[in-house]
């Protein structure tokens, strides 16, 4: 053990300390003590955005286990944006809903340093030890709205659910094992190249076990049931921490997983993904028409993109996974600020997340209104917005490696759920302002993230230069 | 140049955004500063037609930057004969569309103003991008500021219009996306130097004739709904009748011309044997919409809704004028174009000012107003004239030279088409004989007022315009040959198969409008 493995992993540290940091401030807080817990998690993010800065291109490895590559650190600074987000986002909202704040912000780090162990690992046990961290915490968060019967509910379908995915990976992680002898993903890659042809079934079975938990993580149909559920029953900013962070780092596994462990069994895996993504574009696009609550909305077109996502990793080319981890990060942003916004709109005693309690938002706050069209036509991909460029990508990669139907059912399904967007601002801006009370003005802190959304929305969809060759520079050191 | 033209009514934009106007209180303030920004972006596109250089054929003014160089994305723009005077007539129409909202748009002027110039600089980009992913953009982003111009200031079914509108356009134009990347794509695997958009570059590209046909198909159903073409041609309607009478004036007058502007900047020249086997058919779905709106027009109880079926049949004509693919049908399309901007744009702010006398737009709720409002309905019937085509306006030059041109493509086709005329100048006389000729049936019709100074401002500027036009088209023909010889060599080597081949050289010699059998150019 070496200093070098431990440098690798100094931006999880940065953000555990801030974790337990937070844990110690709310255990030693006296009663009635009013104390800035996320200020804690930003100091935490910012140094592990420092230390991430510094490991760029560096390559560095940890114990074998875990590999700062530029992969993995391009997934976790688009963490640490998500981290930094919820962090700024967090206070008037955990106030207004009641949530108990050194739960709230230790378990939202620990998941955060759950998911970027998960973006860095290289080795399927650690894969699954972070994604364990990540969830057992992301249930936790689901849950804290204890007294209330939707957030009980979902997490309950959320942690059931959760639960069989797990033992699906792990099972899958056995059979792996078995079949090759070891848990580290290049080496799986070339034992698997020769010995799948021996043991076809094993391999199947070992991949399919693998896909299954994956599936579930980041929503994909057929193992999205618990999206919408929990997304509505979880605090607003946990189900945009949740439908943002739980995905980005689930991709990158999958993505590290099926392009290091697996390219000898593409032809298996490839037709999987191609229906998996079909089916998860068509069916969140479809479904989330018919909601009337936001967050379910979001819920389903969450589900959408992750369908979107899959498009990218089916085409199997460097295009697609740039294209992933661009929209990923385009996607973060967005979608974590359009609920962050979402939640800023409730009141003590009204959520606000209906379709109907938006009628009128343009009168009542007309920049927020504004801020709220805008990433959702981001969500839409309509352009000149990080969301454009972001589709735009991944059909490109789709049509490199010849999958025109997926692109085609993309580009239709996308104009499905600029239906549902486009309802929204129906909302805000056309229809008669209804009886929802005025919510509080939003707190500095809040206003100048959902700003820099919008300034980060508008950046990557009008010069997006810069990030693309950073996701495409990323892509390089992978094999 | 053309950057500062494009992005000029974008800062305008933002420039109104940034006045404090609670409660409408600087309304006016901010009403000024939109018309002085539109009039600024007019000036300057007279300015840049005044140094286009008539004689050339390639693209001027042109802008080149890198812009997202991984995959051969640049800022390219340009402006050619085709282009420069749907720009003339983009700057030319908004400060029109401002002034005709002057009175009847009390709500949210501010935002109302900052979406109209937002849509100008869309439009405009449209008109000078030469990079298809920069087209794109502009094309798409052009939904956005219309969807809420009709959404939020509309009529009463303005929701359903404008979500129809948005969801019309955007499933056409998402699989030209696909195609366009698909492009740019081949571009790569063809000559092996990268990803480009560059149109210049994809003009010389040969694309296997598998490719060029769902290419070619995925641009025109673009194009074909935003015309809108026959059977695409529903959203139209509904958008046009609860549009306020600016997003009509817009929406008709340019938003349409982007889809035959994009037929003949991209559709037919890329993908030239493609669109030689495909334009007979986009020719007879031309003929239908022709007389298809045009009869459905005759029927309209609203005058809103007669003038948007109207121009179904009138974007008939320039599509099959396109289709004809020789000089001149497509140069009869193209002052098609700017004709139909006009006389439309015209007719829906003279429909605009009388519903905003009457509030409603039924023809039955006139008559008589000859006596009452004698300047209106002057102005009424020269615009209403010009739309029929009467010699000595734009709209004659306009068709004939389309029936020319498709008579020599296809005799049969052009004796559809001239049906075409006759009905238009049946549905529009009737219309203007009910509105304004007979007895004074209903009393509040008594004491409507003529036009005001700034309805003289808004009207005199498009009639006299439509007049100009009819008398000395040279003045815009001359500038558009070049560029129309030039893209029809582009689009001719690919038509060599093309079957139907001009057969009546002596028909187009002997009608005397000025035609040479030799080198069959319109002389003037």
């Amino acid at each position: 053990m070496s200093l070098s493995s431990i440098t690798a992993i100094v931006p999880i540290l940065c953000v555990t300390a801030a974790g337990i940091a937070a844990m110690l401030a709310e255990a030693f807080r006296e009663p009635g003590e009013r104390m800035p817990i996320s200020g804690l998690g930003l100091i935490g993010l910012v140094g592990a955005a420092i230390s991430a800065g510094l490991l760029w291109g560096r390559n560095a490895s940890g114990f074998g286990l875990v590999s700062a590559d530029m992969f993995g650190l391009f997934f976790v600074m688009i963490l640490i944006v998500i981290g930094v987000m919820t962090m700024l986002l967090s206070p008037p909202l955990v106030e207004r809903e009641g949530l108990p704040g050194g739960e709230y912000y230790a378990l939202t780090l620990f998941a955060l340093a759950g998911m970027m162990l998960m973006a860095m690992a290289t080795d399927l046990l650690v894969i699954f030890l972070a994604l364990e961290v990540m969830s057992l915490a992301v249930y936790v968060l689901t849950a804290l709205r204890r007294n209330t019967e939707a957030s009980v509910e979902g997490a309950f379908k959320y942690f059931i659910l959760g639960g069989f995915s797990s033992a699906f990976f792990l099972y899958g992680l056995a059979f792996v094992y078995g079949l090759t002898h070891t848990t580290r993903l290049d080496r799986i890659g070339s034992a698997l190249a020769g010995a799948s042809a021996a043991h076809p079934t094993l391999g199947l079975l070992a991949l399919g076990l693998l896909l299954v938990g994956f599936g579930f993580k980041v929503s994909a149909v057929p193992f999205h049931m618990w999206t919408p559920d929990a997304y509505e029953g979880a605090p607003t900013i946990v189900a945009g921490f949740m439908s943002t962070g739980v995905k980005a780092a689930a991709f990158a596994a999958l993505v590290r997983v099926l392009t290091t462990a697996f390219p000898s069994m593409h032809a298996v895996w490839y037709p999987v993904i191609w229906g998996m993504a079909a089916v998860t574009m068509i069916l969140g696009t479809v479904v989330g028409v018919a909601q009337t609550n936001l967050k379910r909305m979001l819920a389903y077109s969450s589900i959408a993109h992750a369908g979107y996502l899959l498009v990218g990793l089916a085409a199997s080319n460097d295009t697609g996974r740039g294209a992933i981890l661009f929209y990923l990060f385009a996607y973060g942003v967005t979608n974590l600020a359009a609920f962050g916004l979402i939640g800023l709109l409730a009141t003590h005693d009204r959520p606000n997340d209906d379709l109907a309690s938006m009628a009128g938002l343009s009168n009542r706050h007309p920049a927020l209104a504004a801020v709220f069209s805008v990433l959702l036509l981001s969500l839409g991909g309509i352009p000149p917005t990080a969301g454009f460029v972001g589709k735009w990508y991944i059909f490109s990669a789709a049509i490199r490696s010849g999958d025109y139907g997926l692109a085609i059912i993309g580009v239709l399904t996308s104009v499905v759920s600029i239906f549902f967007y486009l309802r929204v601002i129906v909302m805000m801006y056309m229809a008669e302002p209804g009886d929802a009370p005025s919510s509080p003005e939003p707190p500095r802190g809040a206003v100048f993230t959902l700003a820099a959304a919008l300034v980060i929305t508008f950046y990557l969809g009008i010069l997006p230069t810069r990030i693309l060759d950073l996701a495409a520079q990323s892509i390089g050191g992978l094999f | 140049m053309l950057t500062t033209i494009v992005f000029l009514p974008l800062a305008g934009a933002l420039l109104l955004l940034l006045i404090e106007n609670r409660d409408g209180r600087r309304d006016a303030v901010v009403r000024w500063t939109a018309l002085g920004a539109s009039l600024l972006v007019f000036v300057a596109t007279l300015l840049l037609w005044s140094r286009f250089d008539p004689t050339r054929a390639d693209f001027q003014f042109v802008e080149r930057h890198s812009w997202i160089p991984s995959f051969g994305v640049q800022y390219l723009v340009g402006v050619d004969g085709i282009s420069l005077f749907l720009l003339v007539l983009t700057g030319f129409l908004t400060p029109l569309a401002l002034l005709c909202s002057w009175e009847s748009v009390h709500k949210k002027v501010k935002e109302f103003a900052a979406f109209l110039l937002a849509l100008e600089s869309a439009m405009l980009g449209v008109f000078v991008s030469l990079d298809l992913f920069l087209f794109y953009i502009f094309w798409d982003a052009m939904l956005v500021p219309m969807y809420f111009l009709i959404g939020i200031w509309g009529y009463d079914r303005r929701i359903y219009a404008a979500v129809k509108f948005i969801l019309y356009t955007a499933t056409g134009s998402v699989l030209m996306l696909l195609a366009i990347i698909g492009l740019a794509w081949m571009h790569n695997s063809i000559t092996g130097a990268g990803y480009s958009f560059d149109l210049l570059k994809l003009y010389d590209l040969r694309i296997p004739p598998k490719f060029e046909f769902w290419f070619f198909l995925a641009f025109t159903l673009a194009f074909a709904i935003k015309v809108p073409l026959f059977p695409f041609h529903t959203w139209l309607p509904d958008a046009h009748v609860e549009a306020p009478t600016a997003g009509s004036v817009l929406l008709a007058g340019v938003l349409l011309k982007m889809g035959t502007y994009g037929l003949v900047r991209f559709a037919f020249p890329l993908f030239p044997s493609a669109a030689a086997f495909f334009a007979p058919a986009l020719a007879v779905l031309a003929i239908v919409g022709i007389i298809y709106g045009a009869l459905v027009a005759m029927v309209q109880p609203d005058m809103k809704k007669l003038v948007a079926y109207s121009s179904v049949s009138h974007l008939g004509f320039v599509v099959l004028g396109i289709c004809a693919l020789n000089v001149q049908g497509l140069q009869g399309s193209i002052y098609q174009m700017l004709n139909h901007g006009i006389s439309t744009g015209g007719l829906f702010l003279i429909v605009g000012m009388l519903s905003d006398r009457r509030h409603t737009r039924q023809i039955e709720a006139f008559g008589g107003l000859k006596a009452v409002t004698p300047r209106l309905v002057a102005a009424f019937l020269l615009i209403t004239l010009a739309s029929i085509g009467l010699p000595g306006t734009n709209g004659f030059v306009g068709e004939f030279l389309i029936l020319l041109g498709t008579f020599r493509a296809d005799p049969r086709l052009a004796a559809f088409a001239a049906t075409g005329v006759i009905l238009s100048a049946v549905y529009m006389l009737w219309m203007f004989q009910r509105v304004n000729y007979g007895p004074i049936v209903h009393d509040e019709n008594r004491a409507l007022p003529d036009l005001t100074r700034r309805e003289r401002w808004v009207i005199v500027p498009a009639v006299a315009l439509a007049i100009f036009m009819g008398v000395f088209p040279g003045v815009f023909l001359k500038p558009m040959e070049p560029s129309v010889e030039r893209l029809l060599q582009r689009v001719n080597r690919g038509s060599v198969a093309r079957t139907v081949q001009a057969p009546s050289f002596d028909h187009a010699a002997t009608t005397g409008h000025g035609v040479t059998p030799t080198d069959a150019r319109v002389k003037y």
